[in-house]
């Protein structure tokens, strides 16, 4: 991402200084974000089970209504082997922290047969949920659950006509769940790995049921189910002690790092007043002082930019920090020049801008990392109301956030105490955080995909975890 | 090869076996690392959320300037929390009441044991002061009535008494509560009453997602061996011990 991906011979002479690495290309791919909607939501592209599965289900034991989302028994039960079970057209979903779904027995027939439960993909479509291997049913008549062969055991009460009835997957720790009339009954461990259909079963004369997979409301109270899921994960990870005052720390390290010269004098204010005073041991060596420089330079610059006023911070730039700007072919100019562009397109003034965009963003065209941007910008001018446009990201304040952290960026790479170049894209915030994200994420997908994945976004408002 | 040589193979390769991890090297995680978004608009709002729940008003403010971040809170209102923070740290317990008073007077009618707290600590003020008389006559009137409704009430007060007991409060085993410390546990009790009061969370979030880190990477480690981050101070990602 950070490499230079115009390597080929036609544009690598104009790109000679930066061939090996423009530190700033990285948030030119970052401006670009604002285009679509926020990260999107890796767990949106998980289909649920909608209806049931008229295909592969028992045929002649059962009648599938048309809406394919109740089923009755119609056939006279002789053994074991004629029960009319039947699959949701989906797997449950598992990148979440719960899957769960409803039944309403409307009739119980003659025996009341009737059985909820999970099931694997090659279950055999006339037996009950749990009579077969990988598959769990809990059972109407008499209440218990089974789980295997020869396996069950006693779970919790009997169920019959006018009964709702639910099953779900807890993921987090790993159990089947199953409510009877909005009341958790019991749980049990799963150890079954793939996916898992969401089944249920009638097996004598009339039985008739309705399965709920979501279209309407559950009578179990879901949300709260899973806030408390949350709240005991919670718990277990505020016993874990930090070392003093390392927050504290890490926001000071980051009103350094992106230059809140103002916050950040402020805050030290503050902590030097309150009782006892905070005490922050020394950011020791290189790391430290990697970040204080400049300091005020970059804080002007980011200033000028959050207020629109590029030419002066061009201007500003060529004059404490000619080297980056002295390539015009550089990811910082470029960011800077459409800037331009948008700030002349923000106050109308069109003409002005046609003709900044023929001299400076013409020459971006047709250069791979530079084309969307510049196409995105120009296509400003196509709209009468251009922040209503799909490209109005651009006008908005977190586009002037970008160019200004891409400034600060370029100049905290210019400090000649540098170690690593890469650490001044990133605030140790970030870098904590990428981890923490990075860390749910392969948690998860080292556990077949089942679970909630960290998102910064969720978190802030309040809602979902790990 | 000797019989010796395969039994320390076929051992050293059952215990392989049973530890078997997935192995990250640096670079697969780095590239994992790289796919992260992390928007910048949310780690201000992180930062705004530390310095407006920890009462930094004016960096708060100037935050809000620079960065653009809207604070999730009425400004004004820090200000106010701050001052009754303040009062208790000092040690000016009655005004602290007064000020929660005139903050929002359900914050201690519907939270006895903070309002007990406050008492305790003005209690605790007193015989810092050498106000043995005044201190006496408080702890009757005030504290042991509700000493009767409580029965840890009691007990926490009968602790506080004791430190009359002992003229060097150097040798008195209850000397910790005229610790500084013990003023700031209540300085912070009341602050954590007056943020719930205004439906605010009463801790940051950034401490929580840290800790949360270390959770993940806890849980991480029984599966893979992969670059942690074990210095949280300084964000160093660590080559995974293999």
């Amino acid at each position: 991402m950070m490499t230079d991906t115009n390597g080929n011979s036609s544009s690598s002479n104009n790109h000679h200084h930066h061939n090996q690495q423009d530190l700033s290309l990285y948030f030119l791919e970052l401006s670009r974000h604002g285009s679509s909607q926020g990260p999107c939501d890796m767990d949106e592209d998980e289909e649920a089970p909608t209806e049931l599965n008229t295909i592969n289900s028992s045929g002649g034991f059962l009648v599938v209504s048309q809406d394919k989302l109740s089923i009755k028994y119609t056939s006279v039960d002789l053994h074991g082997h004629d029960v009319g079970v039947i699959q949701a057209n989906k797997p449950a979903p598992r990148k979440r922290l719960v899957y769960y779904f409803e039944i309403y027995v409307k009739d119980a027939g003659t025996k009341g047969h009737v059985a909820i439960g999970f099931t694997s993909k090659g279950f055999k479509m006339r037996r009950q949920p749990g009579w077969e291997p990988n598959s769990y049913g809990y059972h109407g008549d008499d209440g218990l659950l089974y789980r295997g062969p020869g396996k069950s055991e006693t779970f919790g009460p009997t169920f019959t006509s006018g009964d709702t009835v639910g099953g779900g997957i807890n993921y987090a720790t790993q159990e089947f769940f199953f409510t009877k009339n909005a009341q958790v009954v019991g749980t049990v461990s799963k150890d079954l790995k793939g996916p898992l259909f969401p089944t249920l079963a009638v097996h004598s004369q009339n039985e008739e049921v309705h399965v709920n997979f979501g279209q309407k409301p559950f009578a179990f109270d879901l949300k709260e189910f899973e806030a408390q899921e949350r709240m005991k994960q919670q718990l277990k990870i505020e016993e874990i002690t930090l070392p003093a005052n390392v927050s504290y720390g890490i926001v000071r390290s980051y009103l350094l790092h992106y230059g809140y010269e103002d916050t950040l004098n402020s805050f030290d204010m503050a902590s030097r007043s309150t009782v006892p005073p905070v005490y922050i041991p020394q950011e020791n060596g290189v790391d430290g002082q990697e970040i204080t420089y400049a300091l005020s330079h970059r804080k002007t610059l980011r200033q000028l930019i959050r207020n629109g006023e590029i030419d002066t911070a061009f201007n500003k730039l060529r004059e404490w920090y000619p080297q980056i700007v002295e390539d015009n072919t550089s990811a910082t100019c470029f960011l800077l020049h459409c800037q331009k562009f948008i700030e002349l397109v923000r106050v109308g003034a069109l003409e002005e801008a046609v003709k900044y965009g023929r001299i400076e963003l013409a020459t971006f065209f047709r250069l791979p990392s530079f084309e969307a941007l510049v196409q995105d910008c120009v296509a400003l001018l196509a709209y009468e109301q251009p922040q209503e446009s799909s490209v109005g990201y651009l006008l908005q304040d977190s586009q002037r956030e970008v160019v200004a952290d891409t400034v600060n960026a370029m100049i905290l790479s210019t400090n000649p105490n540098l170690k690593d170049s890469k650490n001044c894209l990133h605030s140790y915030l970030e870098r904590l955080l990428r981890q923490l994200t990075a860390c749910c994420l392969e948690k998860r997908s080292l556990s077949g995909d089942q679970g909630e994945a960290f998102q910064l976004q969720s978190a802030l408002s309040g809602g979902k975890n790990c | 090869m000797s019989l010796f040589w395969i039994v320390i193979r076929q051992l050293a390769e059952s215990e392989a076996m049973a530890t078997s991890k997935k192995v990250i090297t640096r670079e697969e995680w780095e590239k994992k690392l790289n796919d992260v978004k992390i928007r910048k608009e949310d780690m201000n709002k992180l930062v705004m959320n530390f310095l407006v729940t920890e009462g930094y008003v004016e960096a708060a403010e100037k935050f809000r300037m620079e960065s653009g971040t809207e604070p999730d809170i009425d400004l004004a209102t820090i200000t106010d929390r701050m001052a009754v923070k303040k009062a208790v740290q000092s040690g000016n317990v009655e005004d602290a009441i007064e000020k929660v008073n005139d903050l929002n007077p359900e914050i201690l009618d519907t939270n006895p044991q903070l309002f007990f707290h406050l008492q305790q600590q003005r209690l605790i003020e007193l015989i810092r002061n050498g106000k043995v008389e005044e201190a006496l006559e408080f702890a009757q009137e005030e504290l042991a009535p509700r000493g009767e409704e409580n029965q840890s009430f009691l007990e926490e007060l009968e602790r506080t008494v004791a430190l009359l007991a002992f003229e060097d409060v150097s040798n008195c085993p209850v000397g910790e509560l005229l610790d500084i410390s013990q003023r700031l546990k209540t300085a912070s009790e009341v602050n954590a009453a007056i943020l719930t009061s205004q439906s605010h969370e009463k801790d940051p979030k950034l401490p929580s997602l840290l800790k949360m880190l270390l959770w993940a990477q806890n849980q991480l480690d029984e599966k893979a061996a992969y670059p942690r981050i074990t210095d949280i101070p300084t964000a160093t990602l660590e080559d995974p011990a293999v």
